[in-house]
């Protein structure tokens, strides 16, 4: 059954059934595979992405349910001056290893800059609490969040 | 997870032993008991819906007597599934009846139970309440029962 | 276009009568709770009943009498930004932004949290301490129950059979202080225990109301608690004949976040340090 959604900025019409999640019609059928089946949970953050310009899980979102709402990607803010701050800065600091909970952890990170462009340390953290990253310990993707910041001012 | 309880009935232990052996009797006193049917005389499989909150879980269930003692003791395994196999669930039980003041009987039981697959993920802790619960119930069905049946 | 089996009625009643009418109907709100419960097969609804599209569930009103009305969809990240929830409603507060993580916060929602009843979960406790009252729909019309009322057992509300929560409504703010404070394993789970207290102080002197989290069916209450606190607000031996009342009245699973021993023993102290916060808080003003 066809819905109609609008992510990064395109109506794409996609097949979804009654409990088909965003994140399988994201992955499975628009091949929009930045975002991650993690713990489909809602735990992990791999999934998240951004609706109606906040940061949400894909992975407890009914696609139904989300006729209507703006959804963008990782791959929607690949042009977003931000987002191009974030990732030279990940990449620079070696915030990145195995990369399965980047693309969630920067969707995140973008939304924090967004709302908040010169955070404290512990308000990147706080901010960044529902990514869960196995591989890094968190540090270096603190400093590279912070050396976003830092880059963007004037 | 240990399930225990135990409960008084006005009852000798004879007639409570062959009351509790009785699955006709038994269908009617467990919590959620939808069917019970004999396959041999040591061997029944059960049907029992039990709700936690908004979840509703369907066990399928065969119960195997290993060890009967009347008056006093039976020991039986149980096996089963809910939902496909969506949890698994096995356990170790014991009954034994000990004689109470008054000409009744004491009914005691033990079960170690095993829960894996969706419903283990739940949250066993609360699971074990809803047992307990139940065991209560059960307790309160099964003297129900007995009782008014002697005193007719 | 649409998706078979999927409703999103543009008000409660229109709700209320899909959910009688609909055979294994369930409402979502937020999505946080059910559909990460069918994500796990622990939930198989063969219809879903949106919330989302029905203004009067949305949003955090101020009632004639000073106190609020809290939508069922309002999202915990609103719940928790609400400046208006001050004094001895700040208890919400602190519980809402200490639910989940903010992504989750932006989804999950009062009516669908409470509606869950998960005991462990942190409104429950902090709408107990802020005597909050839950008003319930179903076809037949609307109802209250007092928050502790509306917490019945495991998983299990006051609400009925297609009945569900269309909003929460608070007393007026009290000048005094609110507080809810959980020991959980890591940021963002779920409690082990937690302590919510609402303070109010005027002329005559304090009336607190104190609720456990976490360590049994129901938010765990007592009136000798809530007397002895008042009494003797800020007294050590107050507070700690309080927190083996609660302590006493609990009733805690072995579960893997904690042991039930672990969590009798943890409710005295965990109750002790949020009366010091908060008479620290009623002092600093």
């Amino acid at each position: 059954m066809t819905l109609a959604l609008s992510i990064n900025g395109r109506i794409r019409h996609v097949q979804a059934g009654l409990s088909d999640t965003l994140l399988t019609v994201l992955r499975d059928q628009l091949l929009l595979t930045a975002a991650k089946r993690g713990c489909n949970q809602g735990v992990c953050g791999a999934c998240t992405v951004l609706i109606d310009g906040r940061p949400q899980r894909a992975c407890l979102s009914l696609a139904a349910n989300c006729e209507g709402a703006a959804i963008t990607t990782l791959e929607g803010l690949q042009r977003d001056a931000g987002m191009a701050r974030l990732q030279k800065a990940f990449t620079a600091t070696g915030a990145v290893q195995c990369g399965f909970c980047t693309p969630g952890v920067l969707v995140s990170a973008h939304a924090l800059l967004s709302h908040n462009a010169d955070p404290r340390t512990d308000e990147i953290r706080a901010g960044l609490s529902g990514n869960l990253c196995r591989c890094s310990g968190y540090r270096k993707i603190a400093e590279a969040v912070a050396e976003a910041a830092k880059e963007a001012k004037p | 997870m240990r399930i225990e309880g135990s409960f008084v009935v006005a009852a000798p232990r004879e007639r409570v032993f062959a009351e509790i052996t009785n699955p006709a009797l038994m269908a009617g006193c467990i919590p959620g008991c939808e069917a019970i049917e004999v396959i041999d005389p040591k061997t029944y499989r059960a049907r029992i819906l039990i709700e936690v909150g908004p979840i509703k879980a369907r066990f399928n269930l065969v119960v195997e007597v290993k060890e009967e003692a009347p008056p006093e003791r039976v020991v039986s395994v149980t096996r089963g599934e809910e939902g496909t196999r969506a949890s698994v669930i096995s356990s170790n039980n014991e009954l034994v009846l000990v004689p109470a003041e008054g000409g009744g009987t004491e009914v005691k039981y033990v079960s170690e139970v095993s829960v894996t697959g969706r419903l283990g993920k739940f949250g066993l802790g609360m699971m074990k309440k809803k047992a307990e619960a139940l065991g209560a119930k059960f307790a309160e069905n099964f003297r129900g029962k007995i009782e008014a049946a002697a005193a007719s | 276009m649409s998706v078979p089996g999927y409703h999103r009625p543009k008000s409660v009643e229109d709700a209320a009568r899909l959910l009688a009418e609909t055979d294994g109907a369930r409402c979502l709100s937020g999505g946080a709770t059910l559909v990460a419960m069918m994500n796990a097969s622990l939930a198989e609804p063969k219809a879903i009943v949106s919330l989302a599209g029905i203004p009067e569930l949305a949003g955090i009103a101020e009632l004639a009498n000073g106190g609020f009305r809290i939508g069922a969809m309002t999202r915990h990240a609103a719940t928790a930004a609400d400046a208006r929830l001050a004094g001895t409603l700040a208890v919400l507060r602190d519980a809402a932004r200490q639910i989940a993580n903010p992504v989750v916060r932006n989804m999950g929602t009062i009516g669908g949290s409470i509606g869950f009843a998960d005991p462990a979960a942190d409104y429950p406790p902090a709408l107990v301490a802020a005597n909050a009252e839950v008003e319930i729909v179903n076809a037949a019309g609307r109802r209250r129950v007092a928050a502790r009322d509306f917490f019945v057992d495991w998983y299990t509300t006051a609400c009925g059979p297609g009945e569900f929560v269309t909003g929460v409504h608070l007393p007026p703010p009290r000048p005094g202080a609110g507080l809810y404070r959980k020991l959980a394993r890591v940021s963002g789970d779920f409690a082990i225990a937690s302590v919510a207290l609402s303070a109010a102080r005027d002329a005559a002197g304090v009336s607190v109301r104190i609720a456990v989290g976490g360590c049994g069916p129901r938010p765990i209450r007592a009136d000798a608690a809530d007397a002895l606190l008042s009494a003797k607000f800020g007294d050590a031996a107050a507070a700690a004949a309080a927190g083996e009342a609660l302590a006493a009245a609990a009733d805690p699973v072995d579960d893997v976040r904690a042991s039930a021993e672990y969590r009798r023993l943890v409710i005295p102290r965990l109750v002790a340090e949020t009366v010091a916060h908060a008479r620290a808080a009623l002092e600093a003003r």
